[in-house]
């Protein structure tokens, strides 16, 4: 086969005609070759091209980190976290006389009647949110001293390098008008500084209102909300406990500790917030987009395997001739139905279904039932699974295909019956081919943009797992869906559009890593065929 | 399977003086069975309800019951806005350029509901997407089955050739709008240009030609479109020409060469021949993956409106490829999820649904009929 030279010397035809000293048989080697070497260059290319825009992504990012911190964004952000979680009291407080007022209109009282009845502890409700009133505005004030610092700081930096840009044009008179102001960020940390004994003046006061307030507690005379009003209670002191800890986070903070590459690393792999265009700080956290790839994926995978394998394993094993000539090619077909059409579906017809479907009756006795939202992860995921049935199905069918007639037949002459051969001969020995089936399946999941985009809901959240199954009911956004969503109105060479390469490069390693897997597993417990 | 047959015909029956089957093990094996059958035939089912649930729809927008009994605006104008308005007691659906006709006739001004996107037709989608396919698969096939070629006829097997077979089939893996952001970053943004004359952005000339040469993009193009989805499918062509090319057998080429045909005479009569079913097969697969892929067009060649056609108001040839087209696929996308919803979209989207799927689904289905004859017609 590769000994060309000696079939060449022999072949008389070619020797005649030469072209640059070339023959007919080498041209042709030549083009095909050079085909070839354009096709891997591209390829490679294409790894190396991700790679290339992913990488600036970490510098850029751990500087925007670092200007957060220099300009004191960082120290206003502990300030807002207790804020919030004061907040967060606030509601507690207002869910209990909530549920109270539902409570009391169930009893058929009239709007004026179950007012007063309210009444009683309003005054307490209003008392504890004004309490935090002079936090929450002294954080608005920081808040807006940071923000400034940042705007003016970016606003100079930008100056700086048009100026710098004139002067490299050679533009010196109009690089002149330019006027580039020195922003000094410590000056600004200072002030925000300077304000902490008042911010602590602030926090005395809140703690001591909260003590003199819970120590009264009004009891509405409701034993389950009495309950809860000691719950609150609980919290509001251990919110008053935890003031202390964010009073030495900010004693501690420092303007100017250094921000590794790591930070940058750590911020965008464990990040828990995916943020962008905010007036505030952009974040670019992975964790969100990656779990509702997971999520969905999952859903879809554990609807696909039983169906797809055991559609396989029928189709092998006891569907009769005619049903395979006509089985195998529909489902061969669905594989052919585009991503697109398949969202569409989703949002026009199934996410409504699974809406009205969730209100039936024999779902009543489930709390999380009726759901309400029409597009979350369990749609996308139902209709993801019917694009990996296909492939799990066709490459798990040649895998129960491959093993040996023998393997069988040996079986059914010892008496078993028909599933016990299949289960326990011609499966485990296929397993290696099921697995990759699976893998392979889970691959193409995972990287299913247009349903997603389309049916999943894109909300950029963590799905709250404490929820158990109303889990799956939630909006989720995914890492193609938010590549294909956001990459239109990103401006080239920003850090939001290095932002999305790094997330294609996940994507990319993650689709390589599962093929690979894939194909090692079928080579390494491929079964001697005897 | 009729091993399978002829074992369960002729399994002993009662009376034979053997052991019966204990029952427990047989209504197991019934109930299993039956779990499986139910559910293969609930992956149809579900398939079914998507194709009908579309064929039904969609056929209302495409069809008509009236002469010529398909919607010809609908097929052969552009998308526009629809306009819905009562005039003298009658109710009409008027997409833009009638109603302007409509107005003009009556030589009135009429106060309407409009509709974006609701009216007309999908042809610049049609024809785009056409030309997207073209495109693509003129580049994907001269690139991936030449390649093929040389890696399964001339290349010197070894562990760099493994390395390069195993990295291909991975790449054929890997999502494709991961494939869209490359074509942005690459095409869209970095596409090397050459040109007569200066452009912004160049890089250097070929002196003394007046050949100018720079990274300035593509711009979402045509073109863009074309190598991004080529690039796509490369993978997939690559590997399944060469497994049809791999799968003849050795003794072919071997009795060829023996009988002093040069290499090329050999493979040209002897292995491509046989081989071009598959390598057929493999490319209308190509065809129906590249036809229905929205993301990566997305970002390099589709434009969600566009008046003219791709061949007209051109102002030099080469504007032809630098010139951005509509696509069914990204079409549905459009008005399926960015526009307002209303029974007026949902005729289009129906419609617009339909006409892509039987395209994809036909182009499919031709594969798999091929793919299934090809399996009778040669068996080593």
């Amino acid at each position: 086969m590769t000994k060309e030279a000696e079939t060449n010397r022999y072949d008389l035809h070619s020797r005649s005609r030469r072209i640059l000293g070339l023959d007919k048989d080498q041209a042709l080697k030549g083009l095909f070759g050079g085909n070839a070497l354009v096709s891997i260059i591209v390829l490679a290319l294409i790894t190396f091209f991700l790679f290339k825009e992913g990488a600036g992504f970490f510098g850029q990012y751990r500087h925007e980190i670092e200007l957060y911190r220099r300009s004191g964004l960082e120290y206003v952000e502990i300030m807002k976290e207790e804020s919030s979680s004061y907040t967060e009291l606030n509601r507690y407080l207002n869910s209990i006389k909530g549920e109270h007022a539902t409570m009391l209109k169930e009893q058929g009282l009239s709007f004026s009647e179950a007012k007063a009845e309210l009444a009683s502890y309003e005054d307490f409700i209003y008392d504890f949110e004004d309490l935090g009133y002079p936090l929450s505005e002294y954080v608005l004030e920081m808040n807006e001293i940071a923000i400034g610092a940042r705007d003016m700081y970016v606003e100079s930096a930008n100056y700086r390098e048009h100026r710098e840009n004139l002067l490299a044009l050679g533009r010196d008179e109009e690089a002149a008008e330019v006027e580039v102001l020195d922003v000094d960020l410590s000056l600004f940390v200072g002030m925000l500084k300077e304000g902490e004994p008042d911010f602590l003046a602030i926090n005395d006061k809140l703690a001591a209102g909260i003590e003199r307030l819970t120590s009264d507690l009004p009891t509405i005379g409701v034993a389950k909300l009495d309950e809860k009003m000691q719950r609150f209670r609980q919290l509001a002191l251990m919110f008053v406990a935890e003031m202390e800890g964010y009073e030495t986070r900010l004693k501690e903070w420092d303007s100017q500790a250094p921000v590794g590459m790591g930070v940058a690393f750590a911020s965008f792999v464990f990040g828990k917030d995916w943020v962008t265009n905010s007036s505030i700080q952009d974040w670019y956290g992975i964790l969100p987009l990656f779990t509702g790839s997971l999520l969905v994926a999952s859903i879809a995978m554990v609807i696909a395997i039983p169906l797809g394998v055991g559609a396989a394993i029928y189709i092998n094993q006891v569907a009769t001739p005619a049903e395979q000539n006509f089985i195998k090619p529909y489902i061969e077909f669905i594989s052919a139905i585009p991503s697109v059409v398949i969202g569409f579906f989703g949002i026009a017809v199934f996410g409504e279904f699974v809406r009205r479907a969730s209100g039936w009756a024999i779902f009543s006795g489930f709390d999380i039932f009726p759901i309400s939202e029409r597009l979350t992860a369990f749609t996308a995921g139902c209709l993801l699974a019917l694009m990996a049935i296909p492939t799990i199905f066709t490459l798990a069918e040649d895998a129960i295909n491959n093993v040996p007639k023998a393997f069988k037949e040996a079986s059914l002459a010892m008496g078993a019956t028909r599933l016990q051969t299949t289960m326990r001969i011609i499966v485990p020995t296929s397993l290696s081919g099921i697995i990759s089936a699976i893998l392979l399946g889970f691959g193409r999941v995972i990287g299913e943009t247009m349903v997603v985009l389309l049916c999943a809901g894109n909300r950029i959240e963590i799905p709250d797992f404490t929820n158990g199954v109303a889990t799956f009911f939630e909006p989720v956004h995914t890492m193609t869906g938010i590549i294909a969503q956001e990459l239109g109105e990103v401006v080239n060479g920003s850090i939001h559009y290095r932002a999305l390469f790094m997330v294609g490069m996940v994507l990319f390693l993650l689709s390589l890593l599962i093929n690979y897997l894939a194909q090692k597993i079928v080579l390494k417990y491929q079964i001697s065929r005897g | 399977m009729s091993a399978t047959a002829t074992l369960r015909k002729e399994r002993p029956v009662e009376g034979l003086g053997f052991h019966k089957k204990p029952s427990k093990a047989k209504s197991t094996e019934r109930a299993v069975f039956w779990l499986f059958r139910l559910g293969t035939y609930f992956i149809l089912l579900c398939a079914s309800v998507i194709f009908l649930t579309i064929i039904f729809k969609g056929s209302q927008t495409v069809f008509q019951s009236s002469f010529p009994f398909v919607n010809v605006e609908f097929l052969t104008e552009a998308p526009q806005t629809l306009h819905v308005f009562e005039y003298e007691g009658e109710k009409y659906e008027l997409s833009d350029n009638n109603f302007r006709a409509f107005e003009a006739e009556r030589g009135v001004e009429i106060k309407t509901d409009t509709y974006a996107y609701s009216g007309g037709g999908i042809w610049p989608c049609i024809v785009g997407t056409v030309l997207l396919v073209v495109g693509a698969m003129t580049i994907a096939l001269t690139l991936g089955v030449l390649s093929a070629i040389f890696l399964s006829e001339y290349s010197k097997p070894g562990k760099i050739l493994n390395a390069i077979r195993l990295s291909i089939l991975n790449l054929a893996g890997v999502p494709s709008v991961v494939f869209g952001i490359f074509g942005l970053g690459f095409f869209v943004l970095a596409g090397p240009i050459f040109s007569f004359s200066p452009f912004e952005g160049y890089d250097f000339q070929f002196w003394p030609l007046p050949i100018y040469f720079g990274f300035a993009g593509w711009n979402v193009s045509l073109l863009a479109g074309c190598f991004t989805l080529a690039f796509m499918v490369l993978p997939i062509v690559i590997s399944a020409s060469e497994e049809s090319l791999r799968a003849i057998p050795q003794g072919l080429r071997e009795a060829s060469l023996a009988l002093g045909a040069s290499k090329w005479t050999a493979i040209r009569t002897n292995v491509l021949p046989y081989a071009m079913p598959g390598i057929l097969t493999s490319s209308i697969i190509g065809v129906a993956r590249v036809a229905g892929e929205t993301a990566p067009i997305m970002f390099t060649a589709a434009y969600a409106m566009r008046d003219q056609l791709p061949w007209e108001g051109l102002e030099k040839w080469s504007d032809f490829f630098f010139q951005g087209v509509m696509a069914l696929p990204y079409h549905i996308y459009v008005v399926s999820a960015k526009i307002p919803q209303n029974e007026y979209t949902e005729r289009m989207q129906y419609g617009t649904a339909f006409v892509f799927l039987v395209i994809v689904a036909g182009i499919a289905l031709a594969s798999i009929l091929l793919r299934i004859r090809m399996r009778k017609k040669y068996r080593w």
